[in-house]
């Protein structure tokens, strides 16, 4: 399965890929295109990817989410320019309660940030744009 | 010997395109490397801060050796 996607993404087939009867709890998240950031008037932000690594990363965040909590866990994450509304990012998760469900869809867009290797530019009204600052990127081995 | 590494996020405008190519040791360490494309940045160093090398399995420690692959630059990262 690729978690990786130049195309549109489908929260609601997210959703459908983690539900089961046995599950009380489904819950989800959609990271969405802002229109206003820092005082900036934004019209689209490209989102590059350093696409085998972060392939990876995005299976063991699943993969950790999954040990962590009783709970089936499903995600993607968009490449290329998005318009202000598009999703970037839909994590879905699937479980007994909604205590699990909730925290491992935080625990999921928490991880990516810190370490899936996916950097954004805003592209302004004016004209102009900027890479957005983030978080240093660090071995992490067992 | 010469190794290609690819640049991605803010590095890809530093006017090098997509990738350079860089001599370094046999055997060198990501620590060297990393010392290597700071010469080869030259003016455009501070780019460089708080950028990792990674394959496309892992991000490499700065005491790694350079496995053969695939060998990217990659700045702090802002995904979601």
């Amino acid at each position: 399965m690729s978690f990786v996607t130049a195309a549109r993404l489908d929260p609601a087939a997210l959703c459908r890929a983690v539900s089961s009867p046995k599950h009380g709890a489904l819950a989800s998240f959609v990271g969405t295109v802002r229109s206003v950031h820092a005082g900036r008037r934004v019209k689209a932000v490209s989102y590059d990817c350093f696409v085998p690594l972060a392939e990876k990363e995005l299976a063991r965040i699943k993969a950790a989410a999954e040990k962590r909590w009783p709970a089936r866990v499903a995600v993607a994450h968009r490449t290329g320019r998005l318009k202000v509304g598009e999703a970037s990012v839909a994590i879905a998760a699937g479980s007994g309660h909604r205590a699990e469900a909730f925290e491992a869809c935080r625990f999921v867009i928490e991880e990516i940030k810190r370490r899936v290797p996916v950097w954004k530019k805003e592209h302004y009204l004016k004209g102009d744009g900027r890479w957005l600052a983030g978080c240093a990127l660090h071995r992490r081995r067992p | 010997m010469k190794r290609k590494i690819e640049l991605y996020g803010r590095l890809r405008d530093a006017g090098f395109g997509a990738a350079v190519s860089v001599d370094v040791p046999q055997n060198a360490t990501a620590r060297q490397a990393l010392s290597v494309l700071k010469s080869a940045f030259g003016e455009k160093a501070s780019l460089l801060q708080g950028c990792a090398l990674a394959t496309g399995e892992e991000v490499l420690a700065a005491g790694d050796t350079l496995p053969s692959g695939r060998l990217a630059l990659l700045p702090p990262v802002c995904g979601g």
